[in-house]
């Protein structure tokens, strides 16, 4: 059948070149593709098809119709590779082959392995710490089975001069959309009373409870909160009830039924229990073991002008199940501003909501929903404080690096260590193997190790959860480790670690060319060379540690930040200042309880005050200048009612002005302004100036007030947002009593001042503070984010540090001989540890130059949410790049001086 | 049966193959086609169609002698195998068949 070819066109064939020839890429890529046993004839029938078509077309049409032939031959027919002829043994017999020589490499080479195992371990561990942070922060009020229809409805308000951004509304709000809109499925509004005294009725004593929280009827429409008994349909429909909480319910009752049980709130109020339901969840934005029916809420009705309740509302499924659309239905907001506010406005304020507007002040109602809250939101007066979007980022990020870093130190190590097991793989492919097996066996080698190191990571998520939790402000447990949504992960991830650290070193060393490397010596040499495996070993180190860097440089920029936050002078003494809280409860005796205070040894100064300089939830009131004719110009400020004592006692500066004092009898209508209300009042001499506000929510009456003095500015609220307007007031308002404290003996002192409390008020809790543990509690959320980055900065600089400490071993391993010559010709042991850290530093060194723009950008990105900032300084950098060297040296150092300070004997006896 | 099942251009390269006089491989045969039909072919579209046929038995393969032109690259040789020839033969006596049920008339209602 076959004939033979043509003695004379085969002979021709290798005679004569061609002049033109096809596109070098097109045929390069067609060589690349196309399987081996087709390859000749498909090259030579597209070639031959090209040279006819030259003189007929032209070259460049006949080029270009060459490219379309190749990229036509683009079908799994030409790439498809034959069969092989010998079948390979079943998957199963080579898998447990593939493990068994995984095992043994890995026992082979115990170094190098304990290292990658642990290293990735350590990877693994802060992956799957920060997977749990993120899945809880990310699983925020999600728990609500309506969540995707919930939303919050928040007000923007801008009035005279000041921007504020409520994550309340005012208390009309809620049923008038309930009423005018039929999208609206139900409503319902929080009122959150801060920490009140409870007690059961008849008991004598009363306990502190956070987070009483007066709710509509239709909260548990809204909300998933299921019952442990009662019923959520009836439960606060009733007046005068409450619903308490299974923990609560333990505190107060026991193990007896509450049901129909009587409480006392604030030694006054009387409650119902008509419902216990199961104390919220964790992952929710807001708290409370005490929901009491609303109507019962002491609150001035109707005002669309105070802006007070926490207002949420359900909105209808639209079409197709998918709920209605948030943003149009926010435009009917302005409806209600025309048809609602806008007439309170007029007879309160005297103006029409145009004229209000025109002056440059702004009412704004919008939707959030509701699983936003946790993360997004930044109004003011939330419900409790939320999470940081921002920070998921950060840390998901930081997580990444880590086991990134981990991954290199994979690929480096198996790289590095390629000269050994070339032979390995020239000798098995020598013997058959193909190339998919070896590749196969690479990979079980490393899927094996991440395995190993799971297993051990696991380990250690388990030791370091509960120091994590803390750290983090969490209550994980480790039975979220296998919960649905984290078991796939947790599974996937070492598979997938493995695969990806594997991949490189799979790829790289089942390539070999069997002759290349049992040649052996120079050859291998040169395959080494020409792969640049050096020059990638080399890009991988200089990112694990540019990484470490921008680590090490975060680490620096926000522990500075912190302790700049710390020690600023805030305008006030905040060291030794005791504060006593619930002062009210003790009634009128609130004055001899400081009077009796105040005479034991050790206490300087005392007062009592409705506000202290830590957030709170505060109200703010316009105040006008005296004269002011126009009520859109209000100043909307702080008021806070303290006694005479106050500004002696928080050591607060006075600029102008006096403070009050009892031997002016007109104190009670004086007012002493900070100094960022005279600005926003623009006074030029405020002292004796007049400014006065109304007196009744209606805008009857007016309350005039003199100014006396001017305070310097103080830091009442976090240092993120800046000085807002402030004033005192004299009041007889007594939410907490502070003292100033001279004594060093604080525990004698403190049961002396349990003692004075317990003689006035035996069934009133006593509970205090001191003015710096409340002040570092505003920067709780910083102080983890700087324990946090700590952590892991050092964490993810021990990982590089063992990927060197391995590359250092192999590399002094590698050069044995060199040293030994080198030695025995009288090199000294300093120039060859110089010798051989040398490389390693100049990696370090571009790393630091990498780095360093970027930890630059990154860190003025976080600092910018800080109104009052520290600057990123040169220094900083330096000292990052010095402790990166000053470890890298370290690490290095140990191996180079093991390697110097061998024996040459040792190394050169074998050639 | 199965097997003998042909695609138009399996068909048209089977004939072609066929017809030639002596081996012939990817080129001539994609020029042929060309000529014949007037059609424009890819040179994938004719390899995958002869390996196909060889896959079935309608063709058989042989290593050619190389030409310059091809850069030294040797050539696959086809030719009809005793297999391929029935299953033309086959088909057109099918055809053949069919032809011969066409009532006369039906052309020229189609006014044909």
């Amino acid at each position: 059948m076959s004939k033979q070819p043509n003695p004379t066109e085969s002979s021709d064939a290798v005679g004569s070149p061609n002049q033109v020839e096809p596109p070098r890429w097109a045929d390069r890529l067609l060589t690349w593709f196309v399987a081996p046993h087709l390859l000749e004839y498909v090259q030579g029938d597209l070639h031959e098809a090209f040279h006819r078509q030259v003189p007929q077309v032209g070259l460049v049409r006949a080029q270009r119709a060459y490219v379309r032939s190749v990229l036509s031959c683009l079908t799994p027919f030409f790439y498809r590779r034959r069969p092989n002829e010998y079948p390979s043994p079943t998957n199963l017999a080579m898998l447990t082959n593939y493990l068994k020589i995984a095992w043994r490499t890995l026992r082979k080479q115990q170094g190098f392995t304990i290292i990658n195992i642990f290293g990735l371990a350590v990877g693994l561990a802060c992956c799957m710490l920060i997977m749990l942070y993120v899945l809880d922060e990310l699983s925020f009020d999600r728990y609500n089975a309506k969540a995707d229809r919930i939303y919050r409805v928040q007000s923007d308000i801008k009035f005279g001069g000041n921007d504020m951004h409520f994550a309340a509304a005012p208390d009309p709000l809620g049923p008038t959309l309930k009423k005018d809109y039929p999208q609206v499925e139900q409503f319902v509004r929080l009122h959150q009373r801060g920490t009140w005294l409870v007690k059961r009725a008849g008991e004598t004593t009363n306990l502190r409870e956070a987070n009483i929280t007066f709710a509509d009827s239709t909260l548990f429409d809204v909300f998933t909160l299921p019952f442990v008994s009662g019923d959520p349909k009836r439960a606060l429909a009733e007046p005068n009830s409450v619903v308490i909480s299974e923990s609560a319910a333990k505190r107060h009752f026991g193990n007896q039924n509450p049901i129909g049980q009587p409480m006392v709130f604030e030694n006054t109020k009387i409650f119902k229990v008509s419902g216990v339901m199961r104390d919220m969840p964790q992952n929710s934005h807001f708290h409370s073991d005490f929901f009491l029916s609303m109507r019962n809420d002491d609150y001035p009705w109707g005002q669309w002008l105070s802006i007070n309740h926490h207002t949420y509302i359900l909105l209808k499924p639209g079409q197709a199940g998918a709920p209605t659309d948030p943003a149009v239905f926010a435009k009917n907001f302005d409806t209600i501003l025309k048809k609602y506010v806008g007439p309170q406005a007029m007879q309160v304020l005297g103006t029409s909501m145009e004229q209000f507007q025109k002056a440059g002040n702004q009412v704004k109602f919008w939707l959030l929903p509701l699983t936003d809250i946790h993360l997004h939101s930044k109004q003011q007066v939330e419900l409790a404080p939320n999470g940081d979007i921002q920070y998921v980022y950060i840390f998901s990020a930081v997580a990444l690096f880590i086991l990134l870093i981990a991954c290199i130190n994979f690929m480096n190590l198996a790289t590095a260590r390629s000269a050994n097991r070339a032979k390995e793989v020239g000798v098995r492919k020598v013997m058959g193997s193909e190339r998919q097996q070896l590749i196969g066996q690479f990979m079980t080698e490393s899927v094996l190790t991440t395995l190993l190191a799971m297993i051990l990571a696991c380990g250690m998520v388990v030791l370091a959860l509960p120091s994590f939790n803390t750290i983090a402000g969490k209550q994980m447990s480790i039975v979220q480790l296998v919960s649905p949504y984290y078991l796939p992960l947790l599974i996937a991830l070492p598979i997938v670690v493995g695969l990806l650290a594997g991949s490189y070193p799979a790829f790289f060393l089942s390539s070999f060319q069997p002759i290349k490397v049992l040649k052996g010596g120079t050859a291998f040499r040169n395959i080494n060379r020409s792969f640049k495996s050096a020059d990638l070993r080399s890009g991988l180190v200089v990112f694990q540690f540019m990484m470490s860097v921008v680590l090490i440089v975060g680490t620096i920029i926000v522990y500075r930040q912190i302790t700049y936050i710390q020690t600023k002078n805030v305008g006030f003494k905040r060291d030794q200042l005791l504060t006593v809280n619930g002062v009210y409860s003790l009634g009128k005796q609130a004055e001899t309880f400081k009077q009796e205070v105040m005479r034991l040894p050790g206490v300087v100064s005392g007062s009592i005050s409705g506000f202290l300089p830590t957030p709170s939830n505060r109200n703010d009131m316009a105040f006008f200048a005296e004269g002011e004719s126009s009520r859109n110009k209000g100043v909307n400020m702080q008021t806070w009612g303290v006694d005479y004592d106050y500004i002696k006692t928080l050591a607060m500066q006075l600029v102008q002005g006096r403070d009050f004092s009892r031997a002016f009898g007109a104190d009670s209508s004086g007012i002493i302004l900070n100094e960022a209300a005279v600005k926003v009042l623009g006074f030029k001499d405020p002292i004796g100036k007049r400014v006065w506000r109304f007196d009744d929510p209606q805008g009857k009456t007016q309350k005039t007030y003199t100014i006396i003095g001017i305070v310097k500015n103080f830091h009442f609220e976090s240092l993120r947002r800046n000085i807002g307007a402030l004033s005192l007031v004299l009041d007889a308002n007594s939410g907490a009593a502070s003292f100033r404290l001279s004594s060093t003996n604080l525990p004698t002192l403190m049961k002396e001042v349990e003692a004075r409390w317990k003689q006035l008020a035996p069934d009133q809790p006593f509970s205090y503070q001191f003015m710096d543990d409340s002040f570092d509690e505003m920067y709780r959320a910083e102080q983890r984010v700087g324990t946090i980055a700590l952590t892991f900065a050092a964490l993810a600089i021990l990982i590089a540090c063992l990927g060197l400490f391995g590359l250092a071993a192999f590399m002094a391993e590698q050069r044995t001989k060199e040293i030994g010559v080198r030695k025995v010709l009288g090199a000294s042991v300093g120039s060859i540890i110089g010798l051989l850290s040398k490389d390693f530093l100049k990696l370090v060194l571009i790393s630091i130059v990498i780095a360093s723009p970027i930890a630059w950008y990154a860190m003025g990105q976080w600092l910018e949410d800080f109104a009052y900032k520290i600057d990123i300084e040169w220094w900083m950098f330096l000292l990052a790049g010095l402790l990166a060297v000053g470890i890298a040296l370290l690490t290095v150092s140990f191996q180079s001086v093991k390697a110097a300070l061998m024996n040459p004997v040792k190394s050169l006896r074998s050639e | 049966m199965k097997k003998t099942i042909l695609g138009e251009l399996e068909e048209l390269v089977l004939l072609v193959v066929a017809a030639s006089t002596e081996d012939v491989y990817g080129v001539p045969v994609m020029d042929e086609l060309q000529r014949l039909t007037g059609r424009n072919f890819t040179i994938s579209a004719i390899h995958t169609t002869l390996y196909r046929l060889e896959e079935k038995g309608f063709l058989s393969s042989s290593l050619g002698g190389a030409t310059t032109e091809r850069g030294g690259r040797r050539k696959r040789l086809f030719a009809v195998t005793a297999s391929g020839g029935r299953v033309l033969l086959e088909i057109q006596q099918m055809r053949q068949q069919l032809w011969q049920a066409i009532p006369e008339r039906k052309f020229q209602l189609l006014g044909i």
